[in-house]
């Protein structure tokens, strides 16, 4: 009798053939990315989501080209944080096209599906009962989705912004071997750096991503009347946490509602404000991201070859 | 998981697929050799590895429309996500073969009708490569690569030299 060896095929499931489709489809897409940053944070709402916006639109007002993924799928916020909220997308030759926000800035996020900004996500599911695990599948579905069927064109950085704790960087690493790094957001809350070293060791350790740094947010508040600049919270030790893990230490960038303003405006705050210290902030943080990125293209830093 | 037939010693071949029905899928094979049928039912968490790897059972490595899985699935949606002068196209995407949309059917019913060239399975294969909108337009454009050369068939090295012309 024939045993499995013996028989060639898989009598016509086609599943191995489909998945390795999609795994090619998904790499053919990022072929013509440069660089891929997920950024991410130990806590929520420690201002992931304004960096990654205040980055990738730092590095399109230097004219390269860059895209958004917001792979925060139940907390979206890339579409209203970038003023595309209610664009209508268009299907391209290969995909669907990305929204575009201002200095050609590509956007893709599930909120571009969403009737309004008070709509859950919900997914059809076969039964109720399966609703939490076929929950977590459909997201990464979707995140594969956003990945390989957007005509993200050639871009020099495609950001993807994480929901908060690590739980999706493992997954997000299964789609995208090629990740170019991670950028860990933290505030100088005490709780906040304890679970961030929680992040780093995470990313390199287990995952063995480059982490290309540590960006401290709401670092200080600075009073807009008389720029005196006061700590929000005494004892901020960023600084060191990143030296003790040895990864690189970003910068840090004020507390200033105008961020905030921006952020629900959906403009960006770089245009808007030249001059303040939070600019200033971003506009180096940006800078140190490239050098890094540049470094990285000469292989130097890839843990994953070890 | 392959299935034999043991009588013939000869493996069993895909030829239906029903379902996902309350959890569960039916997966028919049948012997080449002496059309013995058995079917394979699933239980809800095997349905839910297949739809995990999000395949289908028998599908083909062609993509059926960018971001089905969004498009399908999501319980509430905006009804303008796509701009309108897509339309068109997203009616043809979501045909799962072209007959499903009068125009594109007719198109094409009318194209094979006048076509005597056979595609071979590969070649076939490939052509499913192409995005659905764009398939029927490289179906013809291959085509005609073909006749204008005088070839009776279409295949592997017929691809090859359209491949740059199409992208595929
Ligand atoms: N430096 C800053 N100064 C003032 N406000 C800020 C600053 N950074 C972020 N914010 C504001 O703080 C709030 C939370 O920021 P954001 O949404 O970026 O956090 P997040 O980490 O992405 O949150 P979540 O974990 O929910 O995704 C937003 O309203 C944002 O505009
Ligand atoms: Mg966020
Ligand atoms: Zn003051």
């Amino acid at each position: 009798m024939k045993t499995y060896r013996d028989i060639v095929g898989d009598g016509g499931s086609n599943i191995v053939e489909q998945v390795t489709a999609q795994k090619n489809r998904l790499k053919a897409r990022m072929d013509s990315v440069r660089h891929i940053v997920a950024v991410m944070s130990g806590k929520g709402g420690v201002g992931k989501s304004s960096v990654v916006v205040n980055l990738a639109s730092a590095l399109a007002l230097q004219d390269y080209s860059v895209g958004i993924l917001d792979a925060d799928i139940n907390g979206a916020s890339m579409a209203k944080m970038t003023g595309v909220r209610g664009q209508a997308l268009e299907t391209g030759e290969t995909g669907v096209m990305p929204a575009m926000a201002a200095r050609n800035l590509k956007v893709m996020s599930i909120d571009l599906f969403l009737p309004d900004d008070s709509t859950p996500v919900i997914w059809d599911a076969p039964t109720q009962k399966d609703a939490y695990t076929w929950r977590g599948m459909m997201e990464t579905k979707a995140i594969r989705e956003f990945l390989s069927d957007t005509e993200w064109g050639e871009l020099d950085f495609l950001f993807i912004d994480l929901p908060p704790g690590t739980d999706k960087l493992p997954n997000m690493l299964d789609l995208l071997p090629q990740m170019t790094g991670t950028i860990i957001v933290t505030i100088p809350s005490e709780l906040s750096q304890f679970v961030v070293g929680k992040s780093i060791r995470m990313a390199m350790e287990l995952l063995r991503t480059p982490v290309i740094g540590l960006v401290e947010n709401m670092s200080a508040y600075m009073c807009s009347q008389c720029g005196h600049e006061e700590k929000l919270f005494p004892g901020s030790m960023v600084e060191e946490l990143a030296k003790r893990h040895h990864v690189p230490y970003l910068g840090r960038i004020p507390f200033d509602p105008r961020v905030a303003v921006c952020a629900d405006e959906g403009s960006f705050f770089l245009e808007k404000h030249g001059d303040l210290p939070a600019t200033i902030a971003i506009e180096q943080i940006a800078h140190r991201v490239g050098e890094f990125l540049k470094q990285q293209r000469s292989g130097d830093t890839d843990l994953r070859r070890l | 998981m392959k299935f034999l037939c043991v009588e013939c010693d000869e493996p069993m071949k895909l030829t239906d697929t029903k379902g996902p029905d309350d959890g569960s899928m039916t997966v028919v094979f049948s012997c080449p050799e002496c059309d013995r049928k058995i079917a394979m039912l699933t239980n809800q968490m095997e349905t839910q590895m297949v739809r995990s790897l999000d395949v289908k059972i028998g599908g083909g490595s062609a993509q059926e429309e960018p971001m089905a899985a969004i498009r399908n699935s999501l319980a509430q949606k905006r009804d303008d996500i796509f701009s309108s002068s897509m339309h068109s196209h997203e009616e043809t995407d979501q045909s799962e073969s072209t007959s499903k949309c009068p125009f594109t059917g007719a198109v094409a019913d009318a194209f094979e009708a006048s076509s005597e060239i056979v595609w071979t399975r590969q070649a076939e294969e490939r052509l499913g490569r192409i995005p659905p909108f764009a398939r029927s337009m490289a179906r013809q454009g291959v085509e005609r690569h073909a006749r204008e050369r005088g070839y009776k068939e279409i295949d592997d090295a017929v691809m090859e030299e359209v491949r740059d012309q199409f992208g595929m």
